[in-house]
């Protein structure tokens, strides 16, 4: 799928919001539609089936969480949603429902577009790429190998798994839970949060520079972890 | 007083036995002794049983002195007989005597066992008033009237209080289990008594004959409530003294309730003033606060839009960057004034989740790195910093807060330290700035909201983001505490509990390897 010309559609009920994504993402030469509802909003998909949802979880009429399950149903479209601050359970909810990624209210212009242009990209992808290059990273997801700047990285198996899922997303957030379920295969148990964080921290000392500034693997706090894409 | 009319029968027998020895050693002096003396001598078993005996022991005693003096000593002796006549007289005055003085007696014993009860009456009332004055809950208080009404009285009693809107409600009750003071009954006598403060019911001039006795609590100018007695086991009614007591029981009872209820609302009263003074802060606070990014952002975007051909695009980025700066500046406000609420309403519910220290520093450095400018940054941490237990959320708003109030009191060029240390009970971040230092007693003020230390004024800030760090850290079983740093500038310490080290969990060994497959 081509990036330029994508066709978003925007759910919020609020017109200056929709206003404000109408203008700027037009500039960004994406096609824009818009639903000032939910109900409206499920229509719509359904009707142009956009590239890509950029979503209100806090509209009157229908609950975002709502207007993101109806979506699921039928289709996998990139959905970010749009959440304010203090509703950090919301984003966590919407993420592990389907939910692409987020961006909290007040948002810079920039933070959102490079969500939407990461969401993108990963729709393009085809599934099975054998080798993953992110910056200086290299992963050979056949061989299981990993190399920074040409040089062979040494991982635990946990340590492989979890870098294979934050690199495969990269650019996207990973919740705590879906890396919980991947790596360890279960439900959101303490004591395997804890390793979690313990095995990140691992992770970080051998591909990090600096772990209190790290380049590859970010936190969002409360929600899970980000691998930076490159561009 | 029973007590002292029906003395026992054992003095009857010693008084019968005292004269009889008394009547053995005289009788042989009987011609060496001139009658009046013995006759006077016998005015002492008298006077012994009228003191320890009252009344009727000392004219008995008197009685059967005169009897004994008569047959053995008045001639005829070992007659009743009298001889001469005069002796009749004798006995007369002398049965006067003893009369006299043993109703003296009497009333004078009567009058020290009298005063002994006052002196009991008033020790109990000693001890409840001096309890009462240390009560500060009013049910307590209560617990302690009806305690001693029962121990004073023998009663079951309940205790009537008026409510928030001056209706009189059962409050307080001696006995849990009873149902006595509930009925609808009981609850009109109460509140006719609460409202004549008139003692009325068993035994008093109005309702008499109702099974409880219903006494007003009052003080000079205002009634408080009611106590009640049931009366149903006391079958002989109350005696003066009693009544007295429980005057004196309701007295007290009603100017502690009095003291109770002007402390609260003395604390009320004080409140409201806090709430106030508060108000006026967040009012002052927050109408500057919003008012500045305000007019920068309103005063900017309208001059791009009325004269945008008057601006080279160096100006006009200029404006906009201010446009944004005001909005993040409300925007911190914003959260800031959000958090505040959510920390005092106690909506705020805590996530207990592992939290990396290094992550939680990290996640700050990165949020600080657009305003730092050249201050430099350094961390220090410990080899296998320990995990806390906490919200990573507000951690991070905590952290975030106390490095850019560092950052913000610093100058730009100057060093801040974060340092992280371990004890075995507790993690500590402490954040070290070379800025403006503060005094002694300001380190303790900046916790306050709204509170902005002198130095710090030409500064803009909401004095609000150290109340809501000590908030976040008292949340999480921690402190916050700040002193100056040497040679200058502030050390701010988080304080945060870790957990036992046995209820860490373990990493499972894994071995690196270089073939996976």
């Amino acid at each position: 799928m081509n990036e330029q010309g994508a066709r978003i559609l925007i759910v919020d009920d609020e017109p200056q919001i929709r206003k404000l994504l109408k203008v700027t993402l037009h500039a960004h030469q994406y096609t824009i539609h818009e639903a000032a509802g939910g109900e409206e909003g499920v229509r719509q998909a359904s009707l142009i089936h956009p590239d890509l949802i950029v979503l209100d979880l806090g509209l009157p009429d229908m609950s975002g969480m709502e207007v993101l399950r109806r979506i699921r149903e039928w289709s996998s479209v990139p959905v970010i949603v749009l959440t304010a601050k203090d509703r950090e359970e919301d984003k966590i909810l919407a993420l592990d429902s389907g939910a692409d990624d987020y961006v909290t209210k007040p948002f810079g212009m920039g933070e959102l577009v490079a969500r939407i242009r990461v969401a993108l990209r990963h729709v393009a992808k085809s599934a099975n790429e054998p080798i993953l290059k992110i910056g200086e990273l290299t992963l050979d997801l056949a061989q299981r190998i990993v190399e920074l700047n040409g040089e062979r990285i040494k991982l635990t198996p946990t340590e492989y798994d979890l870098l294979k899922i934050l690199a495969s997303n990269a650019g996207r957030v990973v919740t705590q839970r879906q890396l919980l379920q991947q790596v360890w295969g279960s439900n959101h148990s303490e004591s395997e949060s804890h390793y979690l964080r313990v095995y990140i921290g691992h992770l970080r000392k051998k591909l990090e520079e600096d772990s209190t500034q790290p380049k590859f693997i970010v936190t969002e706090p409360g929600i899970g972890y980000r691998f930076l894409s490159r561009d | 007083m029973g007590k002292s009319l029906w003395t026992p029968w054992w003095s009857y027998a010693s008084i019968t036995l005292l004269i009889s020895l008394m009547t053995a050693i005289l009788h042989p002096f009987i011609l060496e002794v001139d009658l009046v003396n013995i006759a006077l001598i016998y005015l002492f078993p008298v006077l012994i049983s009228s003191v320890f005996w009252g009344f009727r022991p000392a004219i008995y005693s008197a009685i059967v002195a005169v009897l004994a003096f008569d047959f053995f000593f008045v001639p005829p002796e070992l007659s009743f007989t009298v001889e001469d006549l005069r002796y009749l007289i004798s006995f007369g005055v002398y049965l006067a005597v003893a009369v006299l003085i043993s109703s003296l007696a009497a009333r004078l014993k009567q009058q020290l066992l009298y005063s002994k009860q006052k002196e009991a009456q008033t020790a109990s009332l000693y001890a409840l008033s001096s309890q009462m004055s240390a009560l500060t809950d009013i049910h307590a208080l209560l617990d302690n009237v009806s305690r001693h009404v029962s121990q004073n009285i023998g009663a079951e009693s309940v205790i009537y209080l008026p409510d928030d809107r001056n209706k009189l409600v059962l409050t307080h009750r001696s006995d849990d289990l009873s149902d006595w003071g509930k009925s609808e009954a009981e609850a009109v006598i109460a509140i006719l008594t609460f409202e004549d403060g008139e003692a009325a019911g068993y035994g008093s001039n109005i309702l008499r004959y109702s099974q409880g006795y219903y006494l007003p609590l009052k003080t000079e100018d205002r009634i408080y409530g009611v106590l009640a007695l049931n009366m149903k086991e006391l079958k002989s009614g109350l005696t003066a003294e009693q009544y007295q007591m429980l005057e004196a029981i309701g007295g007290l009872a009603a100017s502690a309730i009095a003291r109770v209820k002007l402390a609260e609302e003395a604390k009320i009263a004080h409140l409201s003033a806090e709430s106030e003074r508060l108000r006026t802060a967040i009012l002052d606070s927050v109408s500057h606060e919003l008012r500045t990014p305000l007019a920068a952002i309103i005063g900017s975007s309208t001059s791009l839009i009325e004269s945008d051909h008057l601006f080279t695009s160096e100006d006009r980025m200029e404006l906009l960057t201010t446009i944004r700066d005001g909005a993040l500046r409300m925007n911190r406000l914003v959260i800031n004034l959000l958090s505040m609420v959510q920390l005092e309403s106690g909506m705020l519910r805590l996530r207990n989740n592992w939290c990396d220290v290094e992550d939680l520093i990290g996640v700050t450095l990165a949020q600080v790195k657009d305003f730092q400018e050249h201050r430099t940054l350094r961390v220090h941490l410990p080899e296998n910093t320990p995990m806390v237990i906490g919200d990573e959320v507000l951690l991070e708003q905590m952290l975030v807060n106390i490095v850019s109030n560092a950052i913000k009191y610093s100058p730009d060029y100057s060093d801040i330290d974060i340092k992280v240390s371990v004890d075995s009970d507790n993690l500590r971040i402490s954040v070290f700035d070379q800025g403006i230092g503060l005094s002694e007693d300001e380190y303790v003020r900046i916790f306050e909201k709204f509170y902005r230390a002198s130095a710090t004024k030409q500064v803009t800030g909401t004095g609000l983001g150290l109340a809501i760090c000590q908030g976040i850290a008292e949340l999480h079983g921690g402190s916050i505490s700040g002193r100056r740093n040497e040679p200058q500038g502030t050390v701010m310490i988080i304080t945060l509990p870790l957990k036992k080290r046995h209820e860490m969990y373990t990493i499972p060994e894994e071995k690196e390897q270089d073939e996976y497959e």
